[in-house]
């Protein structure tokens, strides 16, 4: 059974749609990402058009960030002022990102550019996910604990504009935040990520936001990044797909939450390296197509129709 | 039905014009093809009957061919090259008014000269060495030498061509009977929406006896069309219902849940 999607202009298997969004739905769950960065270049694999997968994605991202928001809300895990902070940077930032995005689009260079920032993403995530994992997993093997630093104090603590986040016990310049902000925004809105991969550990080390409040901060902060990204590509590259992201949202939600009681029963360690070797693999299937000489090396894009 | 129609249609020409040497009488299944939400392409059934008069020589050969032109589209073309060992969109070319649908079908196959001399098909080009620039408006930007042009040229046929958008076959039309002949055109999922012109030629001896056409439409319908209409006229509300779905979707789901977890 296939779905004709309106905005994409072409029909794909519904039941595929379904378990795309599902498994990333799961992973996203359980691990507490957003899932974006594996959502975008899947749907581009199934031959979503690359502006569509970036547009959409990001509405997506809206609805997995609104669920897992709820919960770190309700245990009073997110600080409202540094999100607000954040969000300043980010509003320009996603500006500046749709704008670059047009004009990628329209020198015809998209595909190649999302390819690269996609492939430096996933080989990050992915790597990091690998040592991390591994080390967690010797660590318990040789019965050692980890040990955390709680507080960083560096530059982010000695520029002006300082200002007092009660929540996060943190007395910062309002700069480091909003550039940070800044970049998020423009990544979101180029990638169609919500960014808590960046955001999180650049809250932890350059911010010094302490652990238990970062993941609830960065979910609440992405609400409104991606919410604002979806609102900018409606209105400029036309390029949000409601069908498409209907079906995706449906079934994240749902995959979502069997991921997060399934993070309950199982050990995230070995599942998390294996999902760093799905990031990898995803990496290396982009870096071929960008390597390998491909079959057709003509590709055609419609620009008008002519009524 | 449609047969016994096609054969009433085929004996009253007979009767009514019995001076026409040949006659083509041609019907389709569908005036229009609707994109709804599970539009997943369709097949186009042309059919029609040709009449000859007995007292024509009998050695004659008659032939039909289909031609159906989609609307009109201006593409880019770009041809990837390599640099520092990365595949990369280099030089482009802007197609102006190309077909975004061709098809050409007939019952045997046709010499490129009786094409080009009824200025039919686009598809044969490609194999001739006679392309006439000036009968498409192109941008060439930075593509100026002629090997470069036709190399253009094939690739947009080619790729058209992959995507099922462009077709010439001469094996689809199926003869009944001896003068009635029906097809079945496939028309893929990717297809552009607009008119679409179908001419059917009858020809006798290598010359074009009878021409008929008629246009359909390719339309979105229902919920494609109202989605995609207000996606296009309302940009800014779209987007703002996109995102009242994403969280009433993700606010109900999490509490949906979380009810389950506490059963």
């Amino acid at each position: 059974m296939s779905i004709y999607l309106p905005i994409a202009e072409l029909s794909v298997n519904i039941f595929l749609l379904l378990s795309l969004g599902g498994v990333v739905g799961f992973l996203s769950g359980m691990f507490g990402l957003g899932g974006g960065f594996l959502m975008t270049p899947l749907l581009i694999f199934i031959g979503i058009p690359t502006n569509v997968a970036v547009a959409t994605s990001a509405n997506q991202i809206v609805a997995s960030s609104i669920s897992g928001t709820l919960g770190h809300w309700r245990q009073g895990l997110v600080d409202f002022k540094m999100g607000g902070i954040l969000l300043i940077g980010a509003f320009f930032g996603s500006i500046l990102g749709v704008w670059i995005f047009s004009k990628l689009v329209s020198i015809g260079q998209i595909d190649t550019v999302i390819s690269i920032l996609y492939f430096a993403l996933l080989t990050g995530i992915g790597l990091s996910m690998l040592v991390e994992s591994s080390k967690v997993i010797r660590d318990r093997i040789r019965r050692k604990s980890v040990k955390q630093k709680i507080h960083y104090h560096n530059w982010a603590h000695r520029l002006p504009f300082k200002v007092r986040f009660y929540k996060s016990k943190l007395y910062i310049s309002v700069i480091p935040p909003i550039i940070i902000g800044f970049v998020i925004g423009i990544l979101s809105a180029t990638m169609g990520i919500g960014g808590a991969f960046i955001l999180i550990p650049a809250m932890i080390y350059f911010l010094g936001m302490p652990t238990s409040k970062v993941i609830g901060t960065s979910l609440f902060q992405i609400i409104f990044i991606t919410a604002l990204v979806t609102i900018l590509h409606a209105t400029t590259t036309f390029a949000v797909d409601a069908v498409l992201a209907f079906f995706l949202i449906l079934s994240s939600v749902i995959g979502a939450q069997v991921g997060v009681l399934a993070a309950n029963k199982l050990r995230g360690e070995e599942i998390r390296a294996l999902l760093a070797i799905i990031v990898l693999g995803v990496a290396t299937k982009i870096a071929l197509d960008l390597l390998v000489e491909p079959n057709e090396i003509f590709n055609l894009s419609v620009i008008r129709l002519v009524i | 039905m449609v047969r016994q129609l096609i054969i009433l249609f085929y004996v009253l020409i007979g009767v009514l014009m019995p001076s026409v040497l040949f006659a083509l009488v041609i019907g389709s299944d569908q005036e229009e093809i609707y994109i709804d939400a599970n539009f997943s392409g369709e097949e186009l059934l042309v059919f029609g009957a040709f009449y000859s008069d007995p007292s024509q020589s009998r050695d004659s050969k008659s032939d039909i061919l289909i031609e159906v032109v989609g609307p009109l589209e201006d593409v880019a073309l770009r041809k990837k090259d390599s640099y520092f060992g990365f595949w990369l969109n280099s030089k482009s070319v802007t197609f102006r008014d190309v077909p975004g649908f061709y098809y050409l079908s007939s019952t045997s196959e046709l010499t490129n000269e009786f094409l080009v001399n009824n200025q039919i098909g686009l598809l044969e080009k490609e194999k001739s060495e006679m392309i006439d620039w000036s009968s498409l408006t192109t941008d060439w930007g930075s593509v100026v030498n002629e090997k470069e042009k036709k190399e253009f040229y094939n690739a947009l046929i080619r790729t058209k061509q992959n995507d099922s958008l462009y077709k010439q076959v001469s094996d689809e039309i199926e003869i009944i009977d001896g003068n009635l002949f029906r097809s079945y055109i496939d028309i893929p999922n990717t297809v552009p929406v607009g008119e679409y012109n179908v001419n059917l030629h009858l020809i006798i001896d290598n010359e074009v006896s009878q021409e008929y056409s008629y246009n359909f439409m390719v339309t979105r319908v229902g919920i494609e069309e109202a989605i995609y209409s207000f996606s296009k006229n309302y940009p800014f509300f779209y987007g703002l219902i996109s995102l009242v779905i994403a969280i009433v979707i993700g606010w109900s789901g999490a509490e949906i849940f979380k009810r389950f977890r506490k059963v």
